[in-house]
């Protein structure tokens, strides 16, 4: 009998436990001052919490990192299909479009009093967060920016230029780069730049007046020759044997950072950190030159409150009192995000910023310059997905798997396959 | 072969050859290589990982590691909730399969023969690939995000009780029911006070491969749970790897601390699994 | 009440007592057996006829659901990602059951030693993979097969062999799936056949090595027909597994982790399901998915089905 009792004592204690663990336990909503917040990794969100705490200590904000900017959206999915909604969620640039398009499933910002500060963002970030029947979804936190981090060390001994005004003249255009690239890897015998797929279509796609929607929200990425042509941009880095095959964020990728595998990358403004983090022995051997076609923007992210949070206005609290002018400076100052406030651009915490990992590049004024040159365009549903099987595509022939004159039809009908149009 | 006509004396058995010895070594080798490699990353870093030639022994790291493991994750939590998970199913799946197993044994009830190859049927269905419905009914119980949506289902066991009817079967001869039944026994006494005492050991190890599976379970824990501190230790893993500036030495630290607690109870029950196993091999 | 843990006793001291026939006693037999039907029910049954449901619909989670009909297997038979998956899958599951098999039968029968030393130890240890974590193995496996820094690869270079991206290449991440699910349940499938083998008599093989027959033939003639029954249900066994192997690819390629890489080179079908309901907020084409899935489990089914009757009318 001592095995019954211990056993239902153990099922019971434990069901008990068990029912009383679900769900993690909930800020106090009663006070209406405490929310749920869902952020993905890497972004630093907490030091804002914690900057956002010092003014307003009988908050209590619950952050949670869930895990990659895609897992963070696939779980507000799930959560909005039927489950436990955060108050507040930061949704990636890429993954906005899916759930702009069912905005029903968050508040509309300017109810809560976004129509008041919507003037202080740039107006093709906030145009993203904007549904067709002019419902405000989000409020951007930051913008990517993009230019080209390169190893100074590494240049020197290809006999390349070092200092950052003499190396941005190296590459105003893409070919150049990739004429470049193949002076550096003659040279050297080894890789000029990560990869094809990310670091040179990726962003080249980026530059032009359209990408893959028309103002009109039809898909044109089969027929647009910019998208066509960064497209070849990406194929002739690949083919000239200049990339080291290394996916951004992979164990590989990070493993060639710390080895200098690859003298350049293509670098919004937050992956600065990331090569900070990954990297920390390379210290003072890089530096930040413009990026080819000098304009560029890579991620950027928007803070969004479900429909149905139980503490919506607390949320909106933090958003007000987090992502003003000010707010997003100073974020800037600690964690390196750019802000989507053009009126600090001049500001001269910004432009006096200079970061000593990447040679005392004034990061701030570098980034702002490369967003002053973007012509906004439609950013689609499905414009990841589309994004994405490019990747695919060129990721194919820089590893020696696909036909460079097939990938392109190969990536259109791939893209066909997968979202229908 | 030929039939002997006079009885053959019996002969010593076989003596080992030694490469049988050097196979078997081989084969614990490889079975065992993976994990000590696990642990030499997590007793060091990421960066004797990517060492070539490959450092093979294991640094004094360990202890920093760790700590990283339990600061980026609420890990401790996990492990808890795989544990609570785990031996709720283990006990769970004993108790009910053995409760099933016993009335498809020795009962008789009308439809009893339909109703159990019922049960042996739904063997064969992976009901992985239900999984959107699944999350529906889940999220409309309001199940979302608890341990209850990993426990509950896990509780039914087509295998656990095919297992357990097999046993009972064996075990329970039909003349000690009958006379249990002289005395006046109800069913329920005869189930617990004769039938399981028989099987528990077989009960022991069907819960034990349970429990085995429940704290290994992935697919249902991913979807199924949100916050990290619902979090089973193996999503807990993931949630290191995904890190977008990944350190493998991490991961690494927390897929062997996620490991080691299966490893303690498996020196003390291993024994028991392996001839569970073996007893309850499929017999033609 | 009578003792009960004297019955044969108490048949011959106390006076019979009929059981009172109640209607708790009559359902009793129905309430031990409900947990099972009713929890499968919730959770099994009702899920498996729902997913034919939802596959009739476009259904956004967070969105609109819109009546389609049979347009999602329209769809998912035009779909070159479709038939990839299942590629994919397949060709995992014939590298991974295989070598397994055989590594399985020539383990157990150099287990099978009567005066073996260490038995249990070696048992024990070929035991471990088994209970290790799908997801802590995927991250090691990963690690040592890497291109540029895995422990493999090294090992190739020595023997001057070019390094292969097991991770990238549509075989080679074949193989690296398959290397784990063949290491997580060899030793598991050993210990079965050890079972089978131990059932044959000693005799047998005493006496086939009185005619000569040496440790191959012995092998050959003895151990594998006694073993053909279980070989037939691991074969089964492994196949219903190997349709489910979803947490190795998606563990592989943490920069595209729902397609397992960037040509999709090892994304299995419950994978593609995942990525099409979960990733792409499609549940209804994952439903449809989910019901070619359940169509080949059936199919399978059946052949097992035909196959170990045909087994047992042989023997």
């Amino acid at each position: 009998m001592k095995f019954r009792t211990a056993a239902s004592i153990t099922v019971v204690t434990l069901l008990a436990l068990s029912a009383g663990c679900s769900g993690g336990s909930e800020p106090n909503t009663g006070d209406g001052k405490s929310f749920e917040f869902w952020s993905f990794t890497g972004i630093n969100q907490k030091a804002s919490v914690d900057e956002y705490r010092k003014t307003h200590p009988d908050v209590d904000v619950k952050l949670t990192e869930v895990g990659s900017s895609v897992e963070t959206a696939q779980a507000l999915t799930t959560a909005l299909a039927g489950g436990k909604i955060p108050d507040l969620v930061l949704i990636q640039g890429d993954d906005l479009p899916k759930f702009v398009q069912q905005a029903q499933n968050f508040h509309d910002l300017r109810e809560m009093g976004a129509d008041k500060i919507k003037g202080d963002y740039l107006d093709w970030v906030i145009a993203q967060s904007s549904a067709k029947s002019g419902q405000l979804i989000g409020i951007p936190t930051d913008v990517g920016g993009m230019a080209m981090a390169y190893r100074t060390d590494l240049f020197r001994a290809a006999g390349l230029p070092t200092d950052r005004a003499a190396v941005s003249k190296l590459w105003p255009t893409w070919s150049a780069y990739i004429e470049t690239g193949r002076k550096y890897t003659a040279k050297t015998g080894k890789p000029f730049v990560d990869n094809a797929a990310t670091s040179v279509f990726y962003q080249a796609v980026n530059q032009g007046t359209e990408k893959y929607y028309d103002p009109q929200g039809t898909p044109v990425y089969a027929t647009n020759p910019q998208v066509r042509q960064a497209f070849d941009y990406g194929l002739q880095a690949a083919q000239a044997g200049i990339t080291a095959k290394q996916s951004s964020f992979t164990s590989g990728w990070n493993a060639g950072m710390n080895q200098g595998q690859f003298a350049t990358i293509a670098a919004p403004s937050w992956m600065l950190n990331s090569i900070r983090t990954n990297a920390p022995s390379t210290k003072g051997k890089w530096d930040i030159a413009t990026i080819p076609g000098s304009s560029g923007n890579w991620g950027g992210s928007y803070l969004a409150i479900p429909k149905n949070a139980k503490n919506a206005k607390a949320a909106w609290d933090y958003i007000a009192g987090t992502q003003s002018p000010q707010g997003q400076l100073e974020h800037f100052v600690t964690s390196g995000a750019l802000p989507t406030t053009p009126s600090v651009y001049t500001d001269a915490k910004l432009t006096g910023f200079k970061d000593p990992f990447f040679s005392d590049a004034p990061t701030g004024t570098i980034y702002t310059n490369s967003l002053l040159g973007l012509k906004p365009f439609l950013i689609g549903p499905d414009s990841s997905a589309i994004g994405q099987e490019f990747l695919n595509a060129i990721t194919n022939v820089e590893q020696g798997k696909g036909q460079p004159a097939q990938a392109w039809d190969a990536a259109v009908k791939n893209i066909k396959t997968a979202i229908g149009k | 072969m030929t039939s002997k006509t006079r009885r053959s004396r019996r002969r010593p058995a076989e003596r080992v050859r030694w490469w049988t010895y050097l196979g078997l070594g081989l084969a614990v080798a490889a079975s065992l290589f993976p994990l000590y490699w696990m642990f030499v990353v997590a007793t060091t870093d990421s960066a004797t990982a990517y060492k070539l030639p490959p450092a093979v022994l294991p640094g004094g790291n360990f202890l920093h590691l760790a700590d990283l493991v339990f600061t980026t994750v609420p890990f401790l939590r996990s492990l808890a909730n795989s544990l609570i998970v785990a031996v709720c199913i283990g006990v769970g799946q004993a108790v009910l399969c053995a409760l099933a197993g016993f009335a498809f044994a020795k009962l008789r009830f009308r439809f009893r023969n339909t109703l159990f190859l019922f049960v042996v049927l739904t063997m064969t269905v992976p009901t992985q690939l239900a999984v959107i419905p699944q999350y529906l009914i889940i999220s409309s119980l309001g199940w979302v995000d608890t341990l209850q949506a990993l426990i509950v289902p896990g509780l039914a066991s087509a295998f656990g009780i095919f297992w357990m009817r097999q046993h009972l079967s064996t075990a329970l001869n039909d003349e000690l029911l009958q006379a249990a039944r002289i005395d006046g026994a109800n069913t329920w006494q005869i189930f617990w006070r004769i039938a399981f005492p028989l099987v528990r050991p077989a009960a022991f190890v069907l819960g034990l491969f349970g429990f085995v599976t429940a704290w290994n379970d992935f697919l249902w824990p991913f979807i199924v749970l949100k916050s990290p501190e619902m979090y089973t230790v193996q999503i807990a893993i993931k949630a290191l790897q995904s890190n977008r500036d990944i350190d493998l030495g991490l991961a690494m630290s927390g897929s062997f601390l996620a490991t080691v607690p299966l490893l303690v109870i498996f020196v003390f029950v291993g024994r028991r699994m392996v001839s569970g196993i073996m007893d309850g091999a499929f017999k033609g | 009440m009578a003792t009960l843990l004297d019955p044969v006793q108490s048949i011959h001291s106390a006076p019979a007592r009929p059981v009172r026939e109640g209607w708790g006693e009559r359902i009793a037999p129905y309430v031990y057996i409900a947990p099972f039907f009713v929890i499968f029910g919730i959770f099994g049954l009702v899920p498996l006829l729902f997913t034919f449901y939802v596959a009739l619909f476009d259904w956004n989670p967070i969105g609109e659901h819109v009546f389609v009909g049979l347009d999602n297997f329209r769809r998912l038979f035009d779909d070159p990602r479709f038939f990839g998956a299942v590629r994919n899958t397949l060709s995992i599951w014939v590298l991974s059951t295989v070598p397994q098999l055989i590594i399985a039968l020539l383990v157990a029968h150099l287990l099978n030693h009567v005066r073996l030393r260490f038995a249990v130890l070696f048992r024990m240890s070929m035991l471990v993979p088994y209970i290790t974590s799908v997801a802590a193995t995927t991250i090691v496996f990963a690690q040592l097969f890497d291109r540029d820094y895995g422990m493999l690869n090294w090992l190739l270079s020595l023997v001057g062999v070019d390094p292969v991206d097991f991770v990238q290449s549509t075989w080679g991440s074949h193989l690296l799936i398959a290397a784990m699910v063949t290491w997580r349940w060899c030793g598991y499938t050993t210990l079965l056949y050890l079972a089978s083998l131990q059932a044959v008599p000693r005799e047998v093989y005493e006496a086939a090595a009185v005619d000569g027959a040496g440790g191959w033939q012995q092998f050959r003639h003895i151990s594998v027909p006694s073993l053909r029954p279980v070989i037939v249900f691991t074969v089964v066994t492994s196949t219903i597994g190997g349709l489910q192997i979803f947490t190795e690819p998606l563990l592989l390629n943490p920069s595209a982790p729902l397609t397992c890489g960037p040509i999709r080179q090892c994304q299995t079908l419950t994978l593609f399901l995942y990525e099409q309901g979960f990733g792409q907020f499609q549940f209804g084409y994952g439903s449809a998915i989910g019901v070619a899935l359940f169509v080949m489990v059936v199919v399978i089914a059946g052949i097992n089905y035909l196959l170990s009757t045909r087994v047992r009318r042989e023997r």
